[in-house]
């Protein structure tokens, strides 16, 4: 039952005035402490040793923000910058803090702690309140309310549309193709076309394909890490890819097949391509096999070709796409070969 | 007063003011407007327990401070911005060099703008910190039991800040578009990518095309300076309201019960501790800030993806990820046209997916477990409970292995070993170190448990002695004469406070004007030496 | 009974014991088998060209992934050996070593400047870089009083190892053609005379002979059979700096790191810091490749190498550290620690200063 109070009422059912003071002066519990109580502290006394104390850290506090001041001004290093800013903030703060443990009341001082919960006529008004209304409401309007329920709905999905599908195109193609195509010339970060003599056997060179060095697809997709294994013959790395490494080049997809990070760590006498993020090693001669590591898959190998005028090109693209596998990957792994 | 009667003199109008002075004619008005006065004296006389562990969440809340007026000075000089522009700064060495806007505004920053470095500084030391100081708090409130009934919706938005921390960081620190960070946004693009069904269409949709676009960092920029922040400002204002509504927690003690809160009043003590605490916060930043070097960017070059150094691990709070992704052997299922790579989706989205959602669920698993629907007010001792503090440090242990695990490479360089072995022995040790962490956490709680210290502000010794066989014992000693006055009982906070006049000598040489009754209640409770 | 055998005293150091002996038995069982395991590696080589005696281009092959051989590392600078009749700068014919084709000014014979002097070719290279044989005097070939005190020396500390021919032998290498920079390096940087040949890599440690000791040495095996490339001398004055940052980053990095910290490679080798070394050996190893670091030769044209060097010798050594103390320039790792052992660290400390003890 609750209990409400009905504004009081005179002769005639207007509201009177009621005299409100009287509520005003409330019970407020008055204790009083002595000078030396000890919950006090040091509180009310004039401990000398303490203040003086904690005065000389408020004054290397000061000292130390006013020389911040001056550093500033005078364009002094982050060093003095950062000693004077921080030295004088931990003086005035030690002494804060220092002032509010040692002279200030410390207690233990206590307050009640009332009950959060209300009590349990409260709580059933308040159910009463929402379940009474609303079935009210609900219980006949049912069209209503499923239409209503129906357009927010469809409402909270299409909302999503504009935040997700805006923000960029579908994924189509780009994450399949590369620029590399059938005599694509090998060119370095500068744009140098590759002359088979511009790498000794143990060489290790960053290629794009002709024009697309400076691209941001070039760098992130295309990059391809040239190795010179040996100074002639082909470098047959997996059934099938014969002719794809002529005259000791071969050439694999720098994007980690993990997370996409850049292989560049080569260590020339173990011929063992490492990827510096996670530590997955690919050996250089059996096309890339990861041996170690994280990496799933064997860095796709790039078709070689040497033109007439000494020149490296490709042969094609890449078989399969290069980088971190995802959903809609289907080129199996070992496409166009089995190992030997 | 309803008659107003203009004061003659100063001395009627000090007394036509009351025994509060001006102070009380302050209160009258804002009162009459606001209506503050009983609130606000609920207020300043709330109570704080006082012990230290309750304060490491101020440790947090004052970096996040830090970390938004740090942030507010970089927002004025950074440029979010992926156009190449050719570097003609003051950093002589990376003259010519083709950038990004966001690169060279933040190298403007570290030499150009004064103080920036200091601020860039700051800035990334106190993010560290945030997150390190929830980790400890969490601990703590973990530890000690706080997050039960009726606190289990605060411990929700905790874990929830700790989850916004930790991502704001990472989207902090890729920013600048270094060469370092630029690697960790290609492994947050492939991380997205191996999501099945809708991998692929997130992480185009996010770089706005395939990796890099030309578009992330304007993204991670006002997601990083706008929409996280206030989520966390939000959070954190929410945290404080239900600490402030439940009140504290408080361990058990001395005139300590469900039905109180003992310690120290908001005014004055509490809140110049608070106040001098957030100094001093700010004051170990500015030091780190200035005397250890963080993030040196010059020194990392611009961004391509071309490009990329060893030794990368990302920021400590991501590194716990980085080391699950080394670890995890290679399983990558193919078949029936897709590829699910598991070693990338297992360590960097079920893997901290798990622990989160446990994190979360965890004062529903304990209600459940316990079978316990009460409520608490007063805290546990981690001894008090060895298997929630074991469950706790094994949780510790697997997250520190893991992210000892991300420097495989600098340890191995830094023991002269070899880096495959490193790797196998986190990979085994991530498996085994929790639970020998777990098991010798739950013996010692047993153990301390047997020892019995009391609980109080002095703790008392254990003495250890060996019987002939050669077992050793441990009896609490016993406590030490006039250790028995130390605690003290709590009493409500005074109204009225007697101050001791300045220590004077009379004639007779004795101290003068010393106070000697109590108040009664009504009279002038401030007495003065008679001048 | 399970249950008491638990709870006896003994478990918990027993099993501390075990764990530990287990887990470190393991990581030496597999760190050992993973450094021996190698594939055995079959190339169908087709050699059509003729190779010179003392290269041995199957030896890198069939040694498979051996990380003792240095003979890769040897003979990697020496695809086709031989000599060849080069004309001086003087317009006079002298004898040069065969190295490569490649572009011009890119560390071989074919450079823009030529000494010839003795029928001997002394030095070639261009204004970046000037590669010498070393002798007693700069400008002249080696004299025979100089070769005998290198041979005198590569006697007392090397043949042991390396055969009295320098031809080598089971447990070192062939050095016969590896060229003078190669010899140059490996002793002034002290990792010759190895300490513990069999090691996986040899081990850095002070140098034990002198610059101009192994600048004998060099002389003499160079005398055997004359290769490139000579010992560099990088003339660092009109390096740009920000070209070798761009090249540093594209080609050293990823084994060295970015801040030349040094890091650990595959199978117990590693990548070393670059804060020692002088500008002649940067010079060297980028040319000659020595141990798993590849061969940057023909592919890097001497100023690029010059403004590697510069870069590594300015800001890789002396870096600018305005932000104060560095923390070994080994990035996030170490700043992890410190921001976890010494800010929330300290500031525990300080809250426990502030609070109650109960």
């Amino acid at each position: 039952m609750s209990e409400i109070e009905e504004a009081p009422r005179g002769d005639g059912g207007a509201p009177v005035a009621v005299d409100h003071d009287a509520e005003h002066r409330s019970a407020v519990p008055m204790p009083v402490a002595r000078f030396d109580d000890p919950h006090l502290g040091d509180a009310a006394r004039h401990p000398r040793r303490t203040e003086v104390i904690i005065a000389l850290f408020l004054i290397v506090g000061i000292a130390g923000v006013a020389a911040f001041g001056g550093a500033f001004v005078e364009n002094a290093s982050t060093q003095v910058l950062a000693v004077s800013f921080g030295v004088g903030l931990f003086g005035l703060g030690f002494g804060l803090t220092a002032w509010g443990k040692y002279l200030m009341p410390r207690g233990p001082f206590e307050e009640a702690r009332h009950e959060l919960r209300n009590s349990d006529s409260d709580r059933q008004a308040m159910a009463a309140a929402l379940v009474e209304r609303t079935g009210v409401v609900v219980k006949r309007r049912r069209v209503l309310g499923g239409l209503l329920g129906t357009g927010f709905g469809i409402f909270g999905v299409v909302a999503a549309f504009p935040l997700l599908r805006s923000l960029g195109p579908v994924p189509g193609k780009t994450l399949f193709v590369t620029d590399w195509r059938k005599g694509s010339l090998l060119v370095d970060v500068n744009g140098r076309p590759v002359h088979k003599d511009d790498l000794q056997p143990g060489g290790l060179l960053t290629v794009f394909p002709n024009g697309f060095e400076n691209t941001d697809n070039g760098q992130a997709v295309d990059q391809t890490v040239l190795i010179r294994l040996q100074s002639s013959g082909n470098i047959v790395t997996m059934r099938g890819r014969e002719n794809w490494g002529p005259d000791g080049f071969v050439a694999y997809s720098k994007v980690c097949t993990h997370l996409g990070c850049p292989v560049g760590l080569y260590e020339r006498q173990l011929e063992l391509l490492v990827c510096p993020c996670h530590q997955s090693m690919f050996k250089v001669r059996d096309g890339a096999v990861p041996t170690f590591g994280p990496a799933p898959r064997p860095l796709p190998q790039l078709p070689l070709t040497i033109d007439p005028d000494g020149y490296l090109r490709a042969q094609a693209g890449y078989n399969q796409p290069v980088g971190p596998g995802f959903w809609e990957r289907t080129t199996p792994a070992w496409e166009n070969t089995s190992p030997r | 007063m309803n008659t107003f009667v203009k004061p003659r003199t100063q001395r009627e109008a000090r007394a036509a003011r009351g025994r509060y002075g001006r102070v009380q004619q302050i209160v009258d008005e804002l009162d009459d407007r606001l209506g503050i006065a009983k609130g606000g004296r609920t207020f300043l006389d709330k109570i704080f327990p006082d012990h230290w562990s309750f304060m490491l969440g101020e440790i947090a809340l004052y970096s996040f401070i830090i970390l938004v007026a740090t942030g507010i000075f970089l927002t004025l000089y950074f440029v979010p911005s992926q156009t190449v522009v050719v570097y003609h700064g003051v950093y002589k060495p990376l003259d010519g060099m083709r950038v990004s806007e966001a690169y060279a505004s933040s190298i403007d920053l570290s030499f150009a703008v004064r103080a920036g470095l200091l601020m860039r500084q700051m800035h990334h030391w106190a993010a560290d910190i945030f997150v390190g100081a929830i980790v400890v708090h969490m601990a703590r409130i973990f530890f000690t039991g706080a997050f039960r009934k009726p606190r289990e919706l605060n411990w929700t938005i905790g874990v929830l800040l700790l989850i916004l921390a930790i991502f704001n960081g990472f989207l902090g620190y890729s920013l600048p578009d270094d060469l370092i960070s630029g690697t960790g946004i290609r492994i947050a693009y492939s991380i997205l990518l191996s999501i099945p069904f809708v991998g692929s269409y997130l992480a185009v949709w996010l770089f706005g095309g395939n990796f890099p676009g030309h578009i992330i960092i304007e993204r991670f920029y006002i997601l990083h300076v706008l929409i996280l922040p206030i989520i966390i400002a939000a959070l954190i204002g929410a945290h404080l309201t239900l600490l402030v509504r439940q009140k504290h927690t408080q361990f058990p003690g001395k005139g300590r019960t469900e039905h109180n809160v003992v310690g120290s009043p908001m005014y004055p003590t509490f809140m110049a501790k608070t106040t001098g605490f957030l100094l001093m916060v700010t004051g170990v930043i500015a030091v780190m800030g200035g005397l250890f070097q963080i993030n040196p960017i010059w020194q990392f070059g611009p961004y391509q993806a071309d490009k990329i150094s060893y030794a990368v691990q990302p920021d400590m709070y991501m590194g716990w990820l980085d080391g699950a992704l080394r670890i995890m052997p290679s399983w990558e299922w193919v078949g029936f046209g897709h590829t699910l790579p598991w070693e990338v989706f297992l360590p960097a989205v079920i893997f901290p997916g798990l622990i989160f959602n446990l994190c979360l669920v965890w004062p529903a698993f304990e209600r459940l477990f316990t079978k316990d629907q009460s409520i608490h007010q007063l805290l546990d001792r981690p001894r008090d409970r060895p298997k929630r503090t074991a469950a706790g440090a094994a949780m510790l242990a697997l997250i520190f292995m893991v992210f000892c695990a991300s420097s495989t490479d600098v340890l191995a360089n830094f023991f002269h070993l070899s880096l495959n072995a490193v790797l196998w022995f986190f990979r085994i040790a991530v498996v085994v170190v929790p639970i020998i962490a777990g098991w010798v956490t739950w013996r010692i709680c047993l153990e301390m448990q047997h020892g019995g210290t009391a609980i109080g502000r002095r703790k008392r010794a254990m003495v250890i002695s060996r019987t002939a066989e050669g077992e050793y014992v441990g009896v609490t000693a016993e406590q030490r004469p006039g250790d028995e006055g130390e605690e003290l009982e709590p009493l409500p906070v005074p109204r009225q406070i007697e101050v001791e006049p300045p220590a004077r000598l009379g004639a007779a040489g004795e101290p003068v004007g010393a106070s000697t009754g109590v108040d009664g209640g009504n009279g002038a409770g401030v007495r003065r030496v008679p001048r | 009974m399970l249950a008491r055998l638990l709870r006896h005293r003994m478990v918990l150091p027993a099993a501390l014991v075990a764990g530990v002996g287990v887990a470190g038995a393991l990581s030496v069982a597999v760190g050992a088998g993973a450094q021996g395991s190698s594939s055995p590696v079959q190339t169908t080589t087709t050699t059509t060209t003729t190779t010179a005696p003392g290269s041995s281009v199957t030896s890198t092959t069939t040694g498979g992934a051996n990380a003792n051989s240095v003979a890769g590392s040897a003979q990697a600078g020496k695809p086709t050996g031989g000599t060849q009749t080069l004309r001086g700068s003087n317009g006079r014919a002298c004898k040069a070593p065969t190295y490569g084709v490649g572009p011009a000014n890119s560390g071989t014979p074919r450079s823009s400047i030529r000494r010839c002097s003795g029928g001997q070719l002394v030095a070639y290279g261009n204004k970046a870089i000037l590669y010498q044989i070393p002798s007693q005097a700069s400008g002249q070939p080696p004299s025979q009083r100089y070769l005998a005190a290198g041979e005198s020396l590569f006697e007392q500390n090397c043949s042991s190892c390396h055969g009295p021919a320098a031809a080598g032998s089971a447990a070192a290498p062939n050095l016969v053609g590896v060229g003078p920079a190669t010899v140059e390096l490996w002793v002034t940087t002290g990792l010759m005379p190895a300490q513990t040949p069999l090691s996986v890599q040899a081990p850095p440690k002070p140098p034990r002979l002198s610059d101009a000791q192994a600048a004998e040495i060099a002389a003499w095996i160079n005398s055997l059979d004359p290769a490139a490339p000579y010992v560099p001398k990088v003339n660092l004055k009109g390096a740009n700096l920000a070209d070798g940052a761009s090249l540093f980053a594209l080609n050293c990095a990823a084994c060295h790191t970015i801040t030349g910290a040094g890091d650990a490679l595959a199978y117990g080798t590693f990548a070393p810091n670059l804060h020692k070394p002088t500008p002649t050996q940067i010079a060297s190893a980028i040319r000659t490749g020595p141990i798993n670091m590849p061969v940057f030769s023909g592919n890097l044209s001497d100023s690029q190498v010059r403004d590697i060097v510069a870069y590594v010798s300015e800001k890789i050594q002396h870096p600018t550290n305005n932000g104060g103390f560095g923390l070994g320039g080994v990035g996030p790792v170490a700043e992890g620690f410190v921001a976890l052992l010494v800010g929330v660290g300290g500031l525990v400390l300080v809250c426990y200063w502030i609070g109650e003890r109960a």
